[in-house]
C-alpha cells in the first residue's frame, strides 16, 4: 500500500535533482539573453527579461567565431570520416581476411589501447614542428585517422555479421573491396553510426591536442578559442562569454534533443560491446 | 595479399602516429632537451629528478585523490541513479531525468569549465546564493580539488549512468521473478540477481572511469592553472607545464611515462581483483 507512495516520492526526488544538474546550463542561456545591466543579479534570474540578442552580437568582436566554428566542424567531419573508413577496412581484414601475422599484429594494435595520447603528444609535437605542421588544423586531424578502438569494435561488430553472406558474394565473383562496401558495411550501419557519433562528439569537444597544437585565433577549434576569450573578456562584459558559450551549448543540445535515442544507443553501444 | 592492403592505412598511422612516438617518448625520458639547442643525454637524470621534486609528488597524489574520488561518486551515485530510473514511472518523467541526467557530458570540457567558474564565483555565481556561502571555493587550497571533483562528476556522470543502465536493462527479469517467488526482498534481489548479473558492466565502468580520471587536465587547466598552489595540479597538467612551458621536454616526456606506468599497474591490478567479483 505504501509502495505507490515511496515510488511516486523517488520519481519527486529524481525530478527536482535533474532540476539542479540542469540549473547552471538555464542559468547559462537564460543570462546570455539577458541585458548586460540585468545580468548576474542576485537572486538569480530565471527569465530573460527583457530578452535581447545584443550579447550573441558581440562575439564576433572578440573572436573569429564562425572561422572557428568552421574549423570544428572540418576537423571533426574528416577525423570521423576519415577513422571510420581506415577501421572498417582492417576491422575487415582482420575478422574476414587470413594473411600471415593477422592476430599479432591485431594484439600489437590491442595493446596501443593503454597507452594514453599524453605520452605521445611530446613526440608528436616534435613531429610536427618539423613538419611545419604545428598551428595548422592537420596536425589535430592527422593523427586522428587512426582509431585502435574503432578498429576493435568494428571488428567485434563484423565478426556477427553471417560469413554466408559474403560467401554468396565471393560465389558470384565479387572483390573484398565490393564485399566490404556492398554486403558487410550496410549490414554494420548501426556499429559505424555508433562510432560515428562517438568519434565526432570527441573530436568536437577536444580540448587537449588543440590546445598544444592551436596558437592563432583563426586556427582554433571552438573549445580552445571559448578559453582564449576568457582572456580577452578580461574586465568586460561577462555576458559576452556566457553568448559564445551558448553559442557552442545549443547546436549539442538541439541535435542530442532531435537524436537522443541514436547518442544513448551510441555510449550504450560502445560502452557495453568493448 | 589483400589482407595487408586492407589494414596498411590504419597500421601505417599506427606505425607513425603511436608506436613511433611511444618509442621516442622512452629515448626523449634520457635527454635533456629544450627543443632548441642541441640535445643532451642525462641517463636516468629526469627519473631522479622526479622522485625529489615535490611538485611531481603533489601532481600524483592529486591525481589519485582525483581518480579514486572519481571513480566512488561515479560508479556509487550512477548505480543510484540508474536503479531510480529503470523502474515503472510516467514516460514524461523518466525522458526529463535521463536527459538532465546525460546531456552535460555532451557538452565540451572547455564549455564546461568556463560556466562553472562562474556559477561558483563567491559574489554573483548561483552556487555561492543558493547554499549561502561566501566561501571562494576555487581559491581555497582545502576545497579546490574536491570542488573540480564535484564539477567532473556533474559533467560526466551521465556516461557512467548510461553505461549502468544499458547494463541494467540487460538483467533477465525472470531472475527477478524467480527470486520474488522464493520470497526475497527488494535488498536480497539487488544483492542476489542485479549486482552479480551487472558485476561486468560496473567492471568495465570503474576501469574506463579510473583511466579518464588519471589523465584529467581540462579542468584544472581551464579552472585554476593547478592553483591555488599546486592543490589541484594533475600529473598531465605539470607534465604540459614541463614540456610546452618551461620546454623541459626530456622531464616532460618522463612524467608521461610515469603516467602510463600508474594507469598500466592500476589497470592491470583491478582486471587481476575482478577475477573475485565480476561473473563471466
Amino acid at each position: 500500500m505504501g509502495a505507490p507512495v515511496k515510488g511516486r516520492l523517488l520519481d519527486l526526488v529524481l525530478v527536482l535533482a535533474g532540476l539542479v544538474m540542469i540549473a547552471p546550463l538555464v542559468w547559462l542561456i537564460v543570462t546570455a539573453l539577458s541585458e548586460p545591466i540585468n545580468a548576474f543579479q542576485l537572486p538569480p534570474q530565471w527569465i530573460p527579461r527583457p530578452p535581447t540578442l545584443q550579447n550573441f552580437q558581440q562575439v564576433p568582436d572578440l573572436i573569429p567565431f564562425a572561422q572557428m566554428a568552421w574549423n570544428s566542424v572540418q576537423i571533426a567531419v574528416i577525423t570521423t570520416a576519415g577513422a571510420l573508413l581506415t577501421s572498417a577496412l582492417a576491422a575487415y581484414a582482420f575478422n574476414r581476411l587470413r594473411f600471415p601475422g593477422r592476430d599479432q599484429i591485431f594484439s600489437v594494435l590491442l595493446a596501443a589501447l593503454v597507452v594514453p595520447v599524453q605520452l605521445t603528444v611530446v613526440p608528436i609535437f616534435i613531429m610536427m614542428r618539423w613538419l611545419h605542421l604545428v598551428d595548422t588544423t592537420v596536425a589535430i586531424w592527422l593523427p586522428a585517422l587512426v582509431n585502435v578502438f574503432g578498429i576493435f569494435f568494428l571488428r567485434q561488430y563484423i565478426s556477427s555479421i553471417p560469413r554466408e553472406l559474403d560467401e554468396a558474394a565471393i560465389m558470384d565473383g565479387a572483390g573484398h573491396f565490393w564485399i566490404l562496401f556492398r554486403v558487410i558495411l550496410p549490414l554494420a550501419r548501426p556499429g559505424l553510426t555508433a562510432l560515428g557519433i562517438f568519434v565526432f562528439e570527441a573530436s568536437w569537444n577536444n580540448f587537449f591536442w588543440p590546445y598544444i597544437f592551436l596558437s592563432s585565433p583563426e586556427k582554433m577549434t571552438l573549445p580552445v578559442g571559448l578559453v582564449s576569450l576568457q582572456g580577452a573578456v578580461g574586465g568586460g562584459p561577462a555576458v559576452v562569454l556566457f553568448a559564445a558559450i551558448t553559442l557552442v551549448v545549443l547546436p549539442i543540445l538541439v541535435l542530442f534533443l532531435i537524436f537522443q535515442r541514436s547518442f544513448i544507443a551510441s555510449i550504450a553501444t560502445t560502452g557495453l560491446r568493448a | 595479399m589483400p589482407g595487408y592492403l586492407f589494414i596498411s592505412p590504419a597500421v601505417l598511422l599506427f606505425l607513425i602516429f603511436v608506436a613511433l612516438p611511444l618509442l621516442a617518448a622512452f629515448g626523449l625520458s634520457l635527454f635533456h632537451w629544450d627543443l632548441l639547442s642541441t640535445p643532451e643525454f642525462a641517463g636516468l637524470d629526469n627519473f631522479k629528478q622526479l622522485v625529489q621534486d615535490s611538485a611531481t609528488i603533489r601532481a600524483v597524489f592529486n591525481t589519485f585523490v582525483f581518480a579514486l574520488a572519481s571513480v566512488v561518486t561515479h560508479v556509487g551515485i550512477g548505480m543510484l541513479l540508474a536503479l531510480g530510473v529503470h523502474r515503472t514511472m510516467t514516460r514524461g518523467t523518466k525522458y526529463f531525468v535521463r536527459t538532465a541526467f546525460f546531456f552535460p557530458f555532451l557538452v565540451s570540457w572547455a564549455a564546461v569549465a568556463l560556466l562553472w567558474k562562474y556559477v561558483l564565483d563567491p559574489t554573483f555565481g548561483i552556487a555561492a546564493y543558493y547554499l549561502q556561502s561566501s566561501t571562494n571555493w576555487l581559491a581555497s587550497p582545502t576545497w579546490a580539488l574536491p570542488t573540480l571533483i564535484v564539477v567532473d562528476w556533474w559533467h560526466t556522470i551521465g556516461y557512467t549512468f548510461i553505461i549502468l543502465l544499458a547494463g541494467l536493462q540487460t538483467v533477465p527479469a525472470q531472475l527477478h521473478e524467480a527470486a520474488r517467488v522464493d520470497g526475497a526482498n527488494a535488498w536480497w534481489r539487488f544483492w542476489s540477481v542485479t549486482l552479480p548479473v551487472m558485476s561486468p558492466t560496473i567492471f568495465f565502468a570503474t576501469v574506463i572511469t579510473f583511466i579518464g580520471a588519471f589523465q584529467i587536465f581540462d579542468p584544472m587547466v581551464i579552472m585554476t592553472q593547478g592553483g591555488p598552489d599546486g592543490a589541484t595540479r594533475s600529473i598531465v597538467q605539470y607534465t604540459y607545464e614541463k614540456g610546452f612551458q618551461s620546454f623541459e621536454v626530456g622531464y616532460a616526456a618522463a612524467l608521461s611515462l610515469v603516467l602510463f606506468v600508474v594507469i598500466m599497474v592500476v589497470t592491470g591490478l583491478q582486471f587481476r581483483l575482478s577475477r573475485r567479483w565480476v561473473h563471466q
